[in-house]
Formats: structure tokens, sequence, C-alpha cells
């Protein structure tokens, strides 16, 4: 939880295999790096067992470069295809019960408050659309409404991929699923404005087709439940297995279904833009200039 | 044998969009390479594949093919490369990579 744990151990260096000297040397640690610089360092997430072509690996992999500070970084997860990339980078996992992510999350985000007082330590929970919208609702929802500040990251597959395709509160209307041959009877679950009702400070979706905007929305994310509370991403991250989309056309389905039902959206509190501003600088919510033509009329 | 990904540096080294480095499911698996393009006289570098790592889902050919329209990327039976990138012989600098290419068949 500190730059000193990237650091390697005294006359144990030349031991250490190659990956763990590239991390050290070469690492995103302790420097801003972005994903225009991707290829050129060497990147917390390491080989993982998911399916060729995961749309949400990508997310995921893009999600642990855009972290505002990977070494003052913790992730929870809970059952779920993500877990198996998420526990693969040199970053702490946490990996509860299944639907307790947000609870655990709770108790550590207020854990490290209470240990390290000012020095930011992000709590970053990253499960699956299961786990967050069916089996961790409630978890997620009360979370939410005690403002705890650590941001919840759905990776959205819209289904339960890992268990044979069964459907789940985010699959849409009528999919027909392995585990679901009559389609699904019911609306997706609209958990963007359960997050917004439940006082979420900042809100938005993305889909992983977007690596510029898809970093831009975690880092807001980030820094904002750092200190006006709970944030929450929704990003569409299918599952080529189980909706049988070939490999080589998973992104043209990231760009389908964004047009579709995934546009890019950002719900952000006035009090979390003034925070954004006078804390990081950032210039995007500031009032806008008039144009000149304008004001004399 | 299976397909892995393999970039013409040619052609990437001309355009030098990093477009697959970003899109890319598995980490640090198309690597960017200054020196690759400019050891044939191009300005800027080229993207390359790290072989033990491809998964072989051609989601880059997708993405050179239809966002950066470049083309540059192919599937090829791994064994149908004579030499190729390997994680192993990949070290890096401030802002890029070496790789130093091996047969993979060999590796």
């Amino acid at each position: 939880m500190s730059l000193d744990y990237v650091k390697f151990s005294s006359g144990f260096e030349k031991f250490m295999p190659k990956e763990y000297r590239d991390m050290v040397e070469h690492g995103p640690f302790g420097k801003k790096m972005s994903v225009s610089q991707m290829g050129s360092f060497k990147e917390i997430l390491e080989e993982h067992p998911m399916c060729a072509g995961c749309a949400m690996t990508l997310f995921i992999r893009l999600a642990m470069i855009a972290f505002p500070n990977p070494e003052d970084t913790i992730t929870v997860g809970t059952a779920g295809c993500g877990r198996l990339a998420i526990s693969q980078a040199a970053i702490p996992f946490v990996y509860g019960n299944y639907g307790d992510q947000n609870g655990v999350a709770s108790g550590l985000s207020r854990g490290l408050r209470l240990r390290f007082g000012d020095k930011p330590k992000d709590v970053v929970v990253m499960a699956g659309d299961g786990g967050t919208a069916d089996i961790g609702f409630q978890q997620v929802l009360h979370s939410w409404f005690r403002k705890e500040r650590f941001t919840t990251i759905m990776l959205d597959n819209e289904v339960y991929g890992n268990t044979g395709g069964q459907e789940s509160g985010m699959t849409n209307r009528g999919a027909v699923l392995k585990m679901a041959p009559l389609g699904k009877k019911f609306e997706k679950m609209d958990m963007l404005q359960m997050a917004k009702v439940a006082g979420c400070a900042y809100v938005a979706t993305v889909v992983p087709n977007n690596p510029r905007r898809v970093e831009s929305v975690i880092k807001k994310a980030v820094l904002i439940a750092r200190e006006v509370g709970s944030t929450y991403i929704q990003a569409y991250t299918s599952c080529n297995i189980e909706y049988a989309i070939p490999t080589d056309k998973v992104m043209e389905d990231a760009k389908n279904v964004e047009n579709d039902r995934y546009q890019f959206s950002e719900y952000i509190t006035d009090e979390a833009k003034q925070f954004l501003t006078e804390r990081y600088g950032y210039k995007e919510f500031l009032p806008k200039p008039a144009a000149p033509g304008l004001s004399k009329a | 044998m299976y397909l892995v990904a393999h970039i013409d540096v040619e052609i990437c080294a001309s355009k030098s969009c990093k477009l697959c480095t970003q899109y890319c499911p598995e980490a640090n698996t198309i690597q960017y390479s200054e020196e690759m393009g400019k050891e044939k006289g191009f300005k800027y570098g080229s993207a390359y594949v790290a072989v033990d790592r491809c998964k072989g889902c051609a989601q880059c050919v997708w993405v050179c093919d239809n966002m950066a329209k470049n083309n540059a990327i192919k599937m090829i039976m791994i064994d149908q490369l004579p030499m190729a990138a390997l994680t192993d012989n990949i070290t890096y600098s401030d802002k890029s990579t070496i790789a130093v290419l091996a047969s993979p068949a060999g590796g």
C-alpha cells in the first residue's frame, strides 16, 4: 500500500523474476501513465486466464492504467469472471463472498482512513452485473445511501457468464441465453437512476471502445470518492462466449451496443465538480466564458 | 499450431497510430518500439506482438482494419513466423521498448 512495497529487498534483486524486475523499474508506480503510453511501460495487470478477446479484460486493463495512484489503491471484487483478471495484478485485491464486496469495501475504506489519515488510499470495487445488481444489490445500495467513499464499477456483461449463461437483472428484456431459453421477461434494471437516487456523487456509463474516455471517467470517479462520496461507473463489457460474438467482432459489438443502449452519460454533483476543480485543477467544470458576439446582444 | 497476430512493421511505422496497443485485452502483449521503425528509416516506431502472450482473438486486426484503416495486422500460424518477439527478450526504456527477435519455436 505504498511505494515501499514495490521495491527490491536488499540482495534479492537478481533472484526476482523478470516480470517483477520490469514492474519495479518500468511500472507505473509513482509515475503518471496514460493510455497513450500503452505498450511502452510494464502494466499492473499480468497474464490472466480470461477468454481470448474478452472486452471485460480490456476494460480492466484500461481501468488499472487509469487509477490515479495505483500504489495506493486496493481493488475489491467478488465471484464472477472479472476477478480472474483483477487478481492477477500488482496491486492488492480483496475477494469477498458473493455479493458482499461493497460491505467489505466500506469497512476497508473506513479502516484505511483511520490508519492513514489524510493520505489518500483508494478503494475500487470491480464486480460483475450479478455481484452488483442481483446478489450484492442490497449491500451496494446501502453503501451508496451511507455515502461510503469508494468507487463501485459494474462490469456489465448482461449475463452470468461464469456459470453457463443465466439471465441477470442487467440482461436485456427478450434476450435468449443458454439458461434462459424462453428469453428474459423483465426489463434491464436501471442502476444508473438508482445510483443517483441513492446519492452517488458521480455516475457514468462507458464502453471500452473509447480507451481515453474510460481513463478519464475512472480517474474522476476515484478522485471524487476520496472525499465527496460514493461514485458509480457502469461499463458494458460483453461476454463473447455467452452472446456468441466472434472475438474479432467484439469492438464492433461494443460500438453497436453503445449506439443502442449504452450511450456515454455522466452525472456529477455540484459538490464533486467544485472538488475536482479546486483540488485537482479540472477545467471542464469552470463556467464557460460568453462568446464575444453574444455579449453585445 | 495456433494463430497469433503479426504486425507489418513497414505499414505500422509509417502510420504509428498506436491504436492496437490500446485495444488488446492482454496486458503488455502489443508493445511499442521506437527502434523497430527507425531501423527501417521511418520517423516513428512500430507496434509489435509478444507472441507468447497473444491469445489470437484478432481484436487488433479489426481495430487496425476498421478504426485505423491501416490493414497492418494479420493472423499468422505461429510456426510460419521465423522470428518473433517473446516476453523474455523485451526490455523497457523510458518511453519505448526494445525487442530482440527470436524463433518462437525455439523459445
